[in-house]
């Protein structure tokens, strides 16, 4: 049995769930309670790649500010009526100055300052007030806060104009998850400046949702959080499988790639990752489930399951009665049987997979 | 009439024409109380959408998949034979996505017939009408017909998961309809609740009495049944939560009038549950390629009452851990807490990826881009039938109940417009 880690808060992609959960359209007096969606926030986008205008990234070279020259806010939300964006960050903990994530909160308040509208490449007068938010377990708050002020002053003080900053802290009680929010952050989204709670929790359970972003190799969490999205993600692999060897019409011989497989267990979001190393951990890890399942069905029903360079899978269904037989063997695997810890191997054709995904890019 | 096999009958026309004789036969020998053939009855079935389904020809290959010869006599009618049944009927697509099959089989051969090639396909399906959806439609019975008028309405509840269910009524099996027993005394003796009960009264009576009686007692809730009184006789049309339809009307060309009514409604509650329910990333307009946002939105079904702790456990276990369960749904449950867990799984039916929160206060799902709407009503529909007959169910924050009524709008309740 997979063990649920019991600090869901400091999981960013609890977090990033949560932030997205929270601008679903929802029924009243639900688990759920939509904030940002009621007062009129949705996603604008997820994880796009930004950049600070050049002549900022100039003259933070002139002050010696070092900053990333592109990054991915997790999310973008906008309120359309009122032209207001939130650049949101989700965070495990808070970080000083002087650290490699000062870098990357330093370009976020350029980006989410007053020039947001072209970074994002809208007119001037499509956005008419912005803000970077960043979520933050509640008990770190404090000391975000502090460091983002720090690093506004530093930003300001070199004529580098910077975002107005709110720190969203998720509190967890035995009841409930909620944000707690300042003034600031407070006026930006419409909600009361205090503990606003947005999830009911029973007792001894778990608060995550279902996740609609159930794995991101680009987010550093521990090693139980990544157990539990390790598997969210295969068995989201596992259902695509079983869903089209069960629509197909035997005799037949099906073709799974795994960019389809991936994209399919993410939404699509496989698609979008241009860092080449994550796109190919991705792969990897789908090569690892696939092999695993390749085995299981091969056991039932042999050669019925083949693994073909570069990145296909060819599973065969001679008829009515190979293919009930296929549909038992991938559906009773289980990835539990896997061990979720281990990092997926380097692959003989990572290079040619990779030549593969820059090509269909 | 003349003993007619379907073989003779070559056009729309005489198809009308034989079951317009075979109605009024059948009527006057249920005046007389002797029933000397089946009453006609149509199987509504949907067809996954898909390029097949938009040709004649690709129609008659989803069929024949399945064992089922269809015969062409005009564009979208056929005559639809297997090699197993003989002559099953005349199969005719009233929309895109939904066709007919009209029969005059017995009824539990029809029903043994048509199971047996929908439950092999993941491309057609019953068309699924869940207790909420016959409650709007209920309303709509209500409107069309004079208060005098008799209706009948059947309600089937059953908490399988309650308590001492045996093993064998957990797992799918012949589609329960209401029958009526001579056979009480045989009655196994099993406690949890269980409403199956038939109800004909006037339209204005029943109208009256309605909404009161499911606040009191919950169960009224899950209708199962309910028959569309014909205006244009006595009797009426009876349509089955599985989309079976039973003429017990003197009119056949009435009979397919309600049953246009019904699925242009299903077609439009189909199309809208798609339009919203579907999660996909999507590119942002604004700078294409660049941005991509998430659209869509969950599907909620809330419980009136909280599920114990044992029947979460039951309703689980009997769902996940069994190939044919009643829910027809398949994963590994990951346990989140006593009364929650979390499935990325699969409809079993349609096999369609679906990912479900279920606990003991009610189920979330979420529904990838082009999973089929009748996942949806599947989940709605067993969930009443089997867990809740109160239970409320949402798209997004719009109330399920919502938008059956808006997919009423419009809709013509007239005859012969096509």
């Amino acid at each position: 049995m997979t063990s649920i880690p019991s600090e869901p808060l400091k999981d960013p992609l609890f977090q990033l769930n949560a932030v997205l959960w929270l601008t679903q359209p929802l029924p009243d007096g639900g688990e759920i309670i939509p904030l940002l969606y009621a007062r009129g926030f949705t996603v604008y986008a997820i994880a796009p790649l930004l950049g600070p205008p050049p002549d900022l990234r100039l003259a933070a070279q002139q002050a010696q500010i070092s900053m990333q020259d592109m990054i991915r806010p997790d999310v973008v939300l906008t309120h359309e009526g009122d032209r207001k964006f939130a650049f949101t960050e989700c965070k495990a903990s808070s970080f000083s100055p002087t650290s490699s994530a000062a870098e990357q909160a330093r370009s976020l308040l350029v980006v989410a300052g007053p020039r947001a509208a072209e970074v994002l490449g809208l007119a001037p007068g499509d956005i008419s007030e912005s803000l970077l938010a960043f979520v933050i377990p509640e008990d770190e708050e404090k000391l975000l806060a502090r460091t983002l002020a720090n690093l506004h002053e530093e930003l300001e003080g070199n004529r580098l104009p910077a975002a107005q900053f709110s720190v969203l802290g998720l509190q967890l009680t035995d009841t409930d998850v909620s944000i707690v929010i300042n003034d600031l952050g407070s006026a930006f989204f419409a909600l009361p400046s205090g503990t606003n709670p947005f999830m009911k929790r029973e007792p001894d359970t778990d608060p995550r949702p279902l996740y609609f972003i159930p794995y991101d190799p680009d987010v550093v969490h521990s090693e139980q959080e990544k157990v539990l999205s390790k598997r969210a993600l295969f068995e989201r692999m596992q259902s695509t499988i079983v869903a089209a060897t069960g629509r197909a019409n035997p005799p037949t011989e099906l073709a799974l790639e795994s960019q389809k497989i991936l994209n399919d267990a993410m939404f699509g979001m496989y698609g979008h990752w241009e860092n080449r190393e994550s796109a190919r951990h991705m792969r990897r890890l789908c090569r690892q489930f696939m092999d695993a399942l390749t085995q299981a069905v091969n056991a039932v029903v042999l050669g019925a399951m083949v693994f073909q360079p570069v990145e296909v899978w060819k599973i065969s269904l001679e008829n009515e009665e190979q293919h009930e037989r296929v549909i038992d063997a991938l559906t009773r695997f289980s990835c539990e049987t896997l061990d979720l810890r281990t990092e997926p191997q380097p692959g003989l054709f990572d290079d040619l997979e990779d030549r593969g995904s820059v090509q269909q890019d | 009439m003349t003993e007619t096999t379907l073989r003779q009958i070559r056009d729309r026309h005489q198809i009308i024409r034989f079951f317009d004789g075979y109605a009024i036969e059948r009527m006057e020998e249920l005046d007389e109380r002797k029933l000397k053939r089946p009453l006609v009855k149509s199987q509504l079935l949907e067809i996954l959408d898909g390029d097949e389904v938009r040709t004649p020809q690709g129609l008659q290959t989803i069929l024949s998949r399945r064992g089922v010869h269809l015969e062409p006599l005009d564009e979208w009618l056929f005559l639809a034979t297997d090699r197993q049944t003989g002559e099953i009927g005349f199969l005719e697509r009233l929309r895109p996505r939904i066709v007919a099959i009209y029969s005059t089989m017995k009824s539990d051969d029809f029903r043994r017939c048509i199971r047996h090639f929908v439950l092999r396909s993941p491309e057609i399906d019953h068309v699924l009408l869940s207790g909420l959806t016959f409650g709007v439609l209920w309303e709509l019975v209500a409107r069309l017909s004079r208060p005098h008028r008799f209706t009948r309405l059947v309600f089937t509840h059953d908490s399988i998961f309650d308590i001492d269910s045996a093993s064998s009524e957990l797992e799918e099996g012949e589609e329960e309809t209401f029958q009526d027993s001579g056979e009480e005394e045989l009655e196994q003796v099993i406690e949890r609740r269980a409403t199956s009960f038939r109800l004909i009264d006037r339209v204005g009576v029943i109208q009256e009495k309605l909404e009161a009686l499911q606040k009191l007692y919950s169960p009224l809730y899950a209708i199962s049944q309910m028959r569309f009184p014909s205006p244009v006789g006595r009797g009426g049309h009876d349509f089955y939560d599985n989309g079976r339809v039973t003429n017990r009307s003197e009119s056949f060309r009435d009979h397919r009038s309600h049953l246009l009514f019904v699925v242009r409604i299903y077609e439009q509650l189909l199309k809208s549950t798609e339009e919203q329910a579907w999660y996909s990333i999507q590119e942002s307009v604004a700078v294409p390629g660049q941005f991509r946002k998430i659209v869509g939105a969950p599907v909620v079904i809330r419980f009136r009452e909280p599920l114990t702790p044992s029947v979460f456990d039951y309703w689980i276990a009997a769902t996940f851990e069994r190939k044919r369960n009643r829910f027809r749904l398949w994963g590994h449950p990951i346990r989140l807490g006593p009364t929650k867990v979390h499935v990325y799984g699969v409809d079993r039916h349609l096999w369609q990826p679906l990912f479900l929160e279920l606990t003991a206060k009610g189920c979330t799902a979420i529904i990838p881009n082009g999973t089929c709407g009748n996942t949806v009503h599947r989940l709605v529909t067993n969930i009443q039938r089997y867990l809740d007959p109160g239970a409320e169910a949402f798209i997004g924050d719009k109330p399920y109940k919502q938008m059956v009524e808006e997919s009423t709008q419009g809709i013509p309740y007239d005859l012969d417009t096509e």
